[in-house]
């Protein structure tokens, strides 16, 4: 979509997000209760199907509209697996399906997971929203072929086990599942481990502004000893690199989001993604420290809104790997290269080689 | 929500600047293997007349300014690609470094017509090299306290002072010196002038200050009774500190300010072998991730002021995580060589290249604005002051 139309899109689902999917949305989720009035809105806007082309009953759009929109939604902790589906959805359409509606989600980074004939054997862990999505997309290879799968959630056992912030995140059981949709895969099974890293940069990305953001206002209002905290060199100096942290974060992201748009989704910026998802996972942990220790006491609170964004910072990190999984991927390509082959492929965002 | 946004739109180097990008290559290959230099691993501080020559001789020193003042009227970009791979190929850059980055540009921003011709020339053939003449005993952080004096005389100026950090004034021709011109010590931003100091002037000495690592890049230059003709007045006697505050923005949105020790990732990948342990992997994608965002804020910023923005607190974001992380380098690098090195020659030879780093490292967080410094003038941007 043209850039005025894309604005627009992003402002009305900002307003949106902010409005239907406030504080208690978000803490209900915890508590277990699934936001269906939310999600409904959500499909009634189209934004599930963002980057289905409009031939296959898609609302059109690149795969950078999609990660636009993945930004703004972590700026608001939108608590339903709106990446997910997404996601899920274009590789569908990408492979030739047609996305069904209702939530979706993702089991990726199995590597056991194993089909025959019709039926999907394996075990895939941390999912997210695996108990509430209708379904679950993968791609495994078969035969030699990466061959897209869609499986009913009725047909699996989901072990819950909420995510650290408090999203129902679970394991999940294939025992011989039989599949609602194969089809040979647009992507390979890595290069859709790739695209769902990616869409977590877009989204750590939107929660490190808005913890910033949240950190800044927070320190202009609160008076200590007579003065707003941020009066405090030593506050305006941790808030500064709080900023520098966040920086990286979206740059990293917004980088590896042009280059994944611009190469295409078999296999565009794929270097750009690793880069991007260890930088971000990698300053989670500052970003973390340093807005916590600015807003004291009181953003340690449940009753705050900050840990909203900081406990799904720690989450998003190690999901669809962490700094550890695809720093160790980008280090190996660099390392076999040797070390005259690192700065040309710095300069061209690709692995060494 | 108050706050700026935070923004690095990514921007690509357009095509005529990544053409150059292999012509420079090119030349570095065949041309650096001929250079000798003080220094293992050269960089943006290490002189070499003979290479900033055979550079100057390629059109690639003021590349963007006119063609009457011997530039190629290319653009910033051009010039950045140009500057990335000086660092990258760690080409001993030193001597024309300053020159071609900021006194040039000042010189044909403030400088008279007089002043452009008989300097930028020289600048683009890689034979005029310039200090900076800022910093004083008594004022580092806080420039606005210059007590350098010079004091109208016929014909010109009698300058009284003292400039400290000088580097490379032993070696170079020029100094840009700010200086007191009208008004008293306590008057701060007002009063203050630039002169061209040609570093022959009788009365100007030059000593030597060595720093920890042992280098002689420093000076101290002291003026007594120095007389500086009228004609080296840069501007407008008075608008000091306006030239000077636009000169420090040169200083510090550039690749220099994460890529001064990139030898040492590229020594520790060599060390580590072709098949590192996973851990060792992972630490080297990590630093690798790193340098490869900096990069990425980077030519951000230089596509902001390509289309005619002044990014100041992207510059100061850049250059806090890039001096950051070259602090970080040699020291992430030494304990994992310690576990990972593949033989003990290797390792011996890596410990003593980490070692120089660490002892260059204290300086990269000084130069060109402390870290204090910018995280002042971010938390100006953020509001907070």
């Amino acid at each position: 979509m043209d850039r005025e139309t894309r604005d627009m899109l992003l402002e009305t689902a900002g307003r949106f997000f902010s409005e239907r999917s406030g504080k208690e949305v978000v803490n209900g989720v915890e508590k277990g209760v699934w936001p269906a009035d939310l999600w409904k809105e959500i499909e009634e806007m189209g934004l599930p199907l963002i980057a289905v082309p409009e031939a296959q009953e898609g609302v059109g759009g690149t795969l950078a509209d999609l990660l636009a929109l993945l930004r703004v939604a972590g700026e608001h902790a939108v608590p339903v697996p709106l990446a997910e589906t997404t996601l899920a959805n274009l590789l569908v359409a990408a492979s030739g399906g047609k996305p069904a509606s209702g939530p979706t989600t993702l089991a990726l980074g199995g590597g056991d997971l194993s089909l025959q004939g019709n039926r999907l054997s394996g075990k895939v862990m941390r999912v997210p929203f695996a108990s509430v999505a209708d379904r679950f997309v993968s791609v495994v290879n078969a035969g030699g072929k990466p061959t897209l799968v869609v499986v009913a959630r009725d047909e699996t056992s989901v072990e819950e086990t909420p995510s650290h912030a408090g999203e129902p995140y679970g394991t999940v059981v294939f025992d011989n599942t039989p599949v609602e949709f194969s089809a040979a895969s647009a992507v390979s099974a890595d290069r859709a481990l790739e695209l769902a890293a990616l869409m977590r940069t877009m989204q750590m990305a939107g929660a490190a502004d808005k913890v910033l953001v949240t950190a800044v206002e927070y320190c202009k209002q609160r008076a200590q000893f007579g003065r707003p905290i941020s009066n405090f060199q030593a506050i305006q100096h941790m808030l500064a690199e709080l900023a520098s942290c966040v920086a990286a974060t979206i740059a990293s992201a917004e980088s590896a989001s042009r280059d994944a748009d611009e190469g295409g989704l078999e296999d565009g910026g794929s270097f750009s993604i690793a880069a991007a998802k260890t930088q971000c996972s990698d300053f989670a942990h500052r970003i973390a420290a340093i807005s916590h220790q600015s807003m004291g006491a009181m953003g340690f609170t449940h009753e705050h809104i900050l840990h909203h964004y900081t406990r799904r910072l720690w989450v998003w990190r190690r999901d669809f790997g962490s700094e550890a999984f695809w720093g160790e991927k980008i280090g190996q390509a660099f390392a076999k290269a040797g070390r005259d082959a690192m700065w040309p492929a710095l300069t061209e965002s690709r692995y060494a080689a | 929500m108050s706050i700026p946004k935070l923004e690095f739109p990514p921007f690509h180097l357009p095509a005529e600047a990544e053409a150059l990008r292999g012509e420079v290559r090119a030349f570095l290959k065949e041309t650096l293997p001929g250079i000798q230099t003080e220094d293992r691993f050269a960089s943006w501080n290490t002189p070499s007349p003979e290479f900033s020559q055979a550079l100057g001789a390629k059109g690639w020193l003021g590349i963007t300014w006119p063609k009457k003042y011997g530039g190629a009227e290319r653009t910033f970009l051009d010039r950045y690609v140009v500057t990335e791979e000086l660092l990258g190929n760690s080409a001993p850059a030193g001597s024309h470094w300053v020159a071609d980055r900021q006194s040039g540009p000042l010189l044909l921003k403030f400088g008279s017509e007089q002043q452009r011709q008989a300097i930028l020339p020289r600048i683009t053939r890689g034979e005029c090299y310039f200090s900076i003449g800022m910093s004083e005993p008594d004022s580092g952080s806080d420039l606005a306290s210059v007590r350098t004096r010079a004091e109208p005389v016929s014909g010109g100026f009698r300058v009284n002072g003292t400039k400290v950090w000088t580097s490379g004034a032993h070696r170079n021709h020029y100094c840009i010196t700010l200086v007191r011109t009208s008004g008293q010590h306590g008057d701060r931003h007002k009063g203050l002038s630039q002169l061209l100091v040609d570093l022959k002037t009788p009365g100007v000495t030059i000593r030597p200050i060595i720093n920890l690592a042992g280098r002689h890049d420093w000076n101290e230059v002291t003026f007594s009774d120095a007389f500086i003709p009228e004609d080296c007045l840069i501007g407008n006697e008075g608008d000091g500190w306006l030239q000077v505050t636009s000169e420090l923005a040169f200083e510090r949105s550039g690749p220099e300010r994460f890529m001064q020790n990139v030898y040492v990732l590229r020594e520790l990948i060599r060390v580590l072998g072709r098949q590192p342990a996973k851990r060792a992997s992972a630490i080297v994608g990590r630093l690798i991730a790193r340098l490869w965002t900096l990069r990425q804020m980077s030519t951000a910023v230089a596509g902001l002021m390509q289309g005619g923005q002044s990014p100041a607190i992207e510059a100061s974001l850049v250059k806090d995580l890039g001096t950051i992380y070259e602090q970080d380098l040699p020291e992430i690098a030494r304990t994992l060589a310690e576990s990972d090195a593949t033989t003990e020659d290797d390792l011996a030879d890596f410990l003593d290249i980490a070692q120089y780093a660490t002892m260059m490292a204290p300086s990269y967080t000084i130069q060109g604005g402390t870290t204090q410094v910018l995280r002042g003038i971010v938390a100006r941007g953020l509001g907070l002051r």
